[in-house]
């Protein structure tokens, strides 16, 4: 009994407290709009009758537009519809056409003549062209260079400068376009013009001065900011730059900070660049030390800014807020800071530190704008090796590339196709192609028939495709991108090779571990020769190796492509001349797209064979050869070549363990 | 009897430990607090509720009772826009001031009824799609409602179709808004600009310095970075459900379904259908259909009859044309299709062009090429037509499905140049989400080989084997890239050993002592460091050589964004248990290295200590073990790379057990691994691990070469 009332007094209790709550809370929800409960804000209000509302465009309207056709464009503007007839561009794209020069020529207007003449898209004839260039030079003050014969109305033209010279305006540009170093935003036509970047004086025509930055993480001591000075030097700022902002009116305690000469660059983690227009030479100095430019507010167009997305390398801030910008660079996650200093070092190595890549970038630029849907595609432009490196003509699929394997998610296929050149002895391989067939890895073998003798009619059975292609005699030919290349991988080999078939398994497996560089068996060295103050390589064991053999090296089949299409045709052959030449500009050609050396594995016949086959003679390589390599660094502008000390083995590899456990034991015999 | 049970059971419960006449006297005494409490709250606020209870009723209202503003005939109109407006000249970025979450905040003036002199209104006093537009913004992060805070000011006057309003008036209600300021940070959006004969590209309302979001921006009108180019929305996209459409090639290789296309183009087009016969499907108005079926939703090809939109799904390629307007609601309809759009519209901005990549999802043919349009496709490999049709879904779903999602990606826009070091990136803004789940970017993607003067920094981890310790010092000191000794003293109990009684050596030895006896102290990024390479190791590895030792920085320098390690470990998924196990047996595969020897990058300190997913870190103290496992998993998760293990397998004196100070390698201890690797992979999701084959060894390592010549002889070594 006592339970039940108990019971009931809580149930009284628990109803009288139900009903206070319901009658209270609303009222107090009303009572208080603005108090601590009810501080989200009211918004815009939910219409009584907001389903009656009507559409902005009654139906009917918005597929039914008034016809109309077209207008002209106003005059004097132009973009790239309008003023750039496409179709003078065949189908071969782009051709360029220099206006020959009057006039004395400055050192710099040599070197962009140079590199325009050594672009594949140089043409000799204005027939030929769709594009035609004129390089406007910088006179004294009020003369202007004359137009030039063929000018008509300036259309498909581009008028080019490397400084933002104030001649190009005064005279009728008419249809032309205007690349020009650091155009204001103001002239600026986004898609038709092409900004550049402003150069120094003496910028190396190629190569040029790699990237400061030799570590990916900022080091611990060095400053967080420097400051562009107007008079060319930075200025390094103590290590609380909150007291200082860029202003440069920096009254007390300044705390401790240094002042850089001109041309120095900085060492800092940010670059504070003022915007204005002589700083243009700053943004570049920044860029080379690997200092994140930060720049407030610029006028002008940040260079190749239609391809770049500068967004990854450099801050655009707005000077009018410092102390937000300051606590944004000071808070900013290393994970950002880290990516960003790495993309400085990667444009200015892939499009600005020489003028070659300047001008080889205008013009690929211009190739994309009429290649339209086959352009490169942004990715390519903006990770490395960068868009000079990453041909479109190859693919417009990133996942066809070497490069980007890992930022897609994808794999290169898991399969390899064998080339083997066969030159003048002219004796089928036999056994190599039984060795390399009995890959379970191999998808066909191409046979690169080279010799004077015609090929036996008849070829071993083998497990997989076997094709015979006629050769053209010349050593770069076996670096033609072959149509029949079905596969990613390249086996590359010569007749006389000699590979077990547990050696080839090994570095296919490899290699798909680091598709774009080369996996070989044999390799060289090359060194700096004091005494004749030049380079040379040596075929000589050693405790390091900078190049593999491309008579036996796995890569990816892109490198064929690049070889054909981008090497100068003076660089081609010299290959054809000496064919040790081939291996070593092979070998620059993957260093100078990779910055990384190639991968060596074993090799179990190399005390038989420990001179390269390709070498007849002597140890060393003959002085023709020899100077080949000298001939190659001074194409490329510098030496391109990188060493390395490790080679990669089986994991097993002459392991103190039974052989049975091991996977590739046929590598250990010797 | 059976009620007082359950109330035995249920009582204490309740409030335990009373008696019950105490129970009701306490319930009782505490409600009559409670009620006071409530009754004082409530006299005190009562005086506001009177006022404030009329503008609670605001959300009750109808768009029909809004005030109404009358504009004097002479009210000032404000300058055409200026052409020549930037961010950095015409936008006051001073009212976006200090803003921690890099957010600006956007305010919505109030809806009013603008009505001339003679009361005739100005427009419609707001269309269904800018109620959602302001409705959206107002639910957003963005939205305030204090205008003194206000970074961006929305005017609630409806734009979107200039048709719809009287221009002049217009702009004279704009220019009396209380904050107008000839139009600094406000933002109009506007979608059909221009109206006949000559229908201009953007808005013709004066607005002086005012964004403008306009949809059919072409480039003569389009201020760069400075308007913000939207889509014109659809109103199909809600209204049509179409289900994504896997990409592949489709029934027609090109399609136009735009009915008012100027005579001359429809000529063209047409051409080409006959050129190309089937896979060309030219549509038109219905002429002859029925009363009741709407002509929007059908469209026609001679006596053909199909549904529109649905029947955009069956092409690949869609014509997307100019009209009288640059911008085109069809565009909407063609990405919701998954179809490529064609678009044919000389100097045309396309939507959100700031940001997104149309290159990716669209082709763009000039329209004097409209002739050659069918062999300008053709030429697309099937492989990247596959992927501009998934682009262009991703877009839709994205940017132009609702008109939430077009209001929020043009405040983000304007957003991002405000506090441009807080942008979204362009793999944001593009990449679909299948593309961004499956890639990797690695943070040292730079090809780049530090200089070998750098050296590094040994990190030994200790606890109190103070004789190990000393012989590994010792041991470590004679590398010569050795920069710095860091004792990391992991023992709260015990002093480190006098200074005196280190052992000399050539580089400076720093001792710190943590705060707790945790495993992931070994991976905190101490200040100490200045080298990029960290060489972990253990107190008890006294077996490595030095020539071992600087081979493994030598390999390191060469692949810094790996581990780089001596003793290699693999992952196996065990197909009886189906789960993974951890394997330690003489194996030709690695996936793993011991970081009780190991080179890495100091990077991976900072991504270990503050980035490490879910509550490995956590799981790793509370278990003291496996914290090389969870660094194994956190650097191939971000590089997506293997390990580098290098160097021949020694006899360790039990890698695994320092962990775990006596700890013998038993099978427990192997089973806590395999459960570590079942546990790590569902914290991330995947098994980011990655095997290979190969390890490191010196270029000559067991060549037939004379020994005194090699760099590094002394490897492998028992």
């Amino acid at each position: 009994m006592q339970s039940w009332r108990r019971k009931s007094l809580w149930l009284a209790l628990s109803a009288s407290w139900l009903l206070v709550l319901l009658r209270v809370f609303p009222l107090l929800r009303l009572a208080v709009p603005g108090g601590p409960w009810a501080s989200a804000p009211q918004g815009w209000p939910r219409w009584l009758d907001a389903e009656l509302l009507q559409s902005f465009s009654p139906p009917g309207e918005l597929p039914e537009d008034a016809l109309q056709l077209p207008h002209a464009p106003r005059g004097g503007s132009c973009n790239w519809e309008a003023c750039f007839d496409v179709s003078k561009c065949g189908a071969g794209g782009l051709k360029v056409f220099v206006h020959p020069v009057a006039g004395p020529l400055s050192a710099a207007h040599r070197r962009i003549l140079a590199s325009i003449e050594s672009s594949r898209y140089h043409s000799a004839s204005p027939d030929e062209a769709c594009l035609l260039l004129f390089l406007s030079l910088e006179v004294p003050a009020g003369e202007c260079s004359p137009l030039p014969q063929q000018w008509n109305g300036g259309r498909n033209h581009l008028v080019l400068g490397l400084h933002p010279a104030p001649c190009p305006q005064n005279f009728q540009l008419g249809q032309a376009m205007v690349a020009k170093a650091s155009p204001t935003v103001d002239t600026f036509r986004p898609g038709f013009d092409v900004a550049l970047p402003l150069l120094p004086e003496a910028h190396p025509l190629r190569g040029g001065a790699p990237g400061q930055l030799r570590q990916h993480s900022p080091h611990p001591g060095v400053p967080l900011l420097a400051l562009a000075e107007e008079r060319g030097g930075w200025r390094t700022a103590g290590t609380d730059p909150s007291v200082c902002p860029w202003d440069g009116r920096c009254e007390q305690d300044r705390g401790p900070e240094k002042t850089h000469p001109e041309g120095a660059l900085p060492n800092a983690t940010f670059c504070l660049i003022p915007g204005h227009h002589p700083d243009a030479l700053h943004f570049l100095q920044a860029l080379q030390a690997g200092c994140i430019p930060v720049l407030l507010s610029p006028r002008w167009e940040l260079p190749f800014s239609e391809v770049i997305d500068w967004t990854k390398a450099a801050i655009v801030a707005d000077k009018r807020l410092p102390l937000q910008v300051l606590a944004a660079l000071q808070e900013m996650p290393p994970t950002r800071v880290l990516a960003l200093r790495q993309q400085t070092q990667f444009l200015w190595d892939a499009y600005f530190s020489s003028v070659e890549k300047v001008v080889h970038t205008t013009l690929e630029i211009i190739q994309d704008r009429i290649f339209g849907a086959s352009a490169h595609p942004s990715l390519l432009w903006n990770s490395p090796p960068g868009a000079l490196l990453a041909l479109p003509i190859f693919s417009t699929s990133p996942s066809d590339f070497p490069f980007y394997y890992l930022q897609l998610g994808s794999h290169p296929v898991g399969r390899f196709s064998a080339l083997i050149w066969v030159g003048a002895p002219g004796q089928p391989p036999l056994k190599l192609i039984q060795a390399v067939a009995g890959s379970q890895h191999c998808a066909q073998i191409l046979v690169l028939w080279s010799s004077e003798k015609p090929p036996p009619p008849r070829w071993p059975e083998t497990a997989v495709p076997l094709t015979v292609m006629d050769g053209q005699r010349k050593v770069s030919d076996r670096f033609v991108p072959h149509r029949a290349i079905s596969t990613d991988a390249i086996l590359s080999l010569d007749a006389h090779s000699s590979l077990t078939t547990s050696e080839v398994d090994f570095a296919f497996l490899v290699w798909q571990s680091f598709p774009e560089r080369m996996v070989g068996f044999l390799t060289w060295n090359h060194f700096w020769d004091e005494a004749q103050g030049s380079w040379g390589y040596t075929a000589e064991r050693a405790n390091e190796f900078s190049m593999v053999l491309t008579s036996a090296a796995f890569y990816h089949r892109y490198y064929h492509t690049l070889f054909t299409h981008t090497l100068p045709k003076a660089l081609r052959t010299l290959a054809d001349e000496a064919p040790t030449c081939v291996d070593i500009l092979m070998n620059f050609l993957v260093a100078a797209v990779t910055k990384l050396p190639p991968i060596k594995v074993p090799y179990g016949k190399q005390h038989l064979e420990a001179r390269p086959p390709l070498v007849p003679g002597g140890r060393e390589p003959p002085p023709a050869a020899r100077d080949c390599i000298n001939q190659m660094a001074a194409g490329f502008g510098y030496m391109p070549l990188v060493s390395s000390r490790l080679r990669l083995d089986p994991v097993l590899f002459k392991d103190p363990v039974s052989v049975l456990r091991k996977k590739y034991r046929s590598l250990e015999k010797p | 009897m059976c009620a007082s049970v359950k109330y035995n059971i249920r009582g204490p419960a309740l409030i335990p430990r009373m008696k019950t006449k105490h129970r009701i006297y306490y319930v009782s005494l505490f409600s009559i607090v409670l009620l006071g409490l409530i009754a004082t709250g409530m006299f005190q606020f009562w005086p506001h509720s009177i006022e404030s209870s009329s503008d609670w009723s605001v959300e009750k209202r109808s768009v029909r009772d809004v005030p109404v503003v009358r504009l004097p005939a002479d009210s000032p109109v404000p300058e055409r826009g200026d052409l020549s407006c930037r961010m950095h000249t015409c936008f006051d970025v001073y009212r976006c001031g200090f803003n921690p979450k890099n957010k600006i905040k956007v305010y919505i003036y109030s809806l009013k009824k603008y009505v001339d002199e003679l009361g005739v209104p100005v427009s419609n006093t707001i269309s269904r799609e800018y109620n959602e537009l302001l409705t959206a913004i107002s639910d957003s992060d963005y939205y305030t409602d204090d205008i003194s805070r206000a970074c961006l000011f929305v005017p609630s006057i409806d734009v979107l179709n200039q048709n719809t309003l009287r221009i002049k008036e217009t702009a004279q209600a704009l220019a009396q808004l209380s904050r107008w300021d000839r139009g600094t940070n406000h933002v109009l959006f506007n979608m059909l600009p221009g109206g006949p004969p000559d229908y201009n590209t953007a808005l013709d309302v004066p607005r002086d310095r005012a964004l403008l979001a306009g949809g059919g921006f072409s480039t003569w009108t389009y201020r760069q970075g400075y308007d913000v180019s939207i889509p014109v929305y659809s109103p199909l996209s809600a209204e049509v459900d179409l289900p994504e459409k896997g990409p592949g090639p489709r029934r027609y290789f090109l399609l136009s379904s735009q009915m008012a296309i100027h005579p001359e183009y429809r000529e063209d087009l047409e051409a080409l259908q006959a050129r190309h016969g089937e896979s060309v499907l030219v549509l038109d108005k219905c002429s002859n259909l029925s009363e009741g079926v709407r002509s929007v939703r059908t469209r026609c090809h001679k006596h053909q009859v199909f549904d529109y939109p649905q029947v955009l799904q069956e092409a690949t390629f869609c014509v997307v044309l100019r009209g009288a307007r640059l911008g085109q609601a069809v565009l909407s309809d063609v990405l919701h299709a998954g179809c490529v759009p064609v678009v044919i519209a000389d100097s045309y901005v396309l939507p959100f062009s700031e940001v997104l990549d149309w290159k990716r999802a669209s082709v763009v043919v000039p329209e004097e090429k409209m002739s050659e349009v069918y062999s300008i496709l053709q030429s697309i490999p099937q492989r990247q037509i596959e992927e501009m049709q998934r682009q262009a879904r991703w877009f839709w779903e994205a940017y132009f499905q609702s008109i939430k999602a077009i209001a929020l990606a043009t405040l983000q826009i304007i957003n991002d140049r405000i506090y441009p070091y807080a942008a979204l990136s362009y793999e944001e803004w593009n990449d679909p989400p299948t593309v961004k789940w499956g890639s990797v970017s690695n943070p040292l993607f730079l090809p780049l080989i530090p200089p070998q003067s750098q050296g590094f920094t040994a990190i030994v981890l200790t606890y109190d084997r103070v004789e190990s310790l000393f012989r590994v010092i010792t041991e470590v000191s004679k590398v010569p890239s050795l920069s710095k000794l860091l004792v990391v003293w992991n023992n709260q109990n015990k002093n480190p050993p006098e200074e005196s009684l280190w052992p000399k050596i050539r580089v400076p030895l720093k001792v710190v002592r943590t705060a707790e006896n945790k495993l992931s102290n070994r991976f905190f990024p101490y200040d100490e460091i200045e080298t990029e390479a960290v060489l972990a190791i253990d107190d008890d590895i006294i077996m490595l050589t030095s020539d071992e030792l600087q081979f493994g920085y030598e390999v390191w320098r060469e692949f810094p964004d790996r581990l780089v390690g001596y003793p290699g470990r693999l992952h196996l998924w065990d197909h009886e248990m189906n789960k993974w196990k951890y394997e330690s047996e003489w194996t030709n595969e690695v996936s793993m290295v011991l970081t009780g020897a190991a080179f890495y990058h100091k990077y991976f300190n900072y991504l270990y200590t503050y980035k490490m997913p879910g509550d490995i870190k956590n799981w790793v103290d509370a278990h003291m073990n496996c914290e090389d496992i969870a660094m194994n998993f956190l650097v191939a998760n971000v590089t997506g790379k293997a390990v580098i293990k290098v160097t021949p397998r020694k006899k360790f004196k039990c890698p695994e057990c320092t962990a775990i100070d006596g700890l013998s390698l038993d099978q427990t201890h192997m089973v806590e691994r395999s459960e570590c690797i079942n546990k790590f992979a569902s914290v991330f999701g995947t098994m980011p691990l990655k095997v290979v084959e190969h390890r490191a060894d010196p270029v000559l390592y067991k060549d037939d070469f004379p020994e005194k010549l090699k760099s590094f002889p002394n490897i492998g070594s028992l």
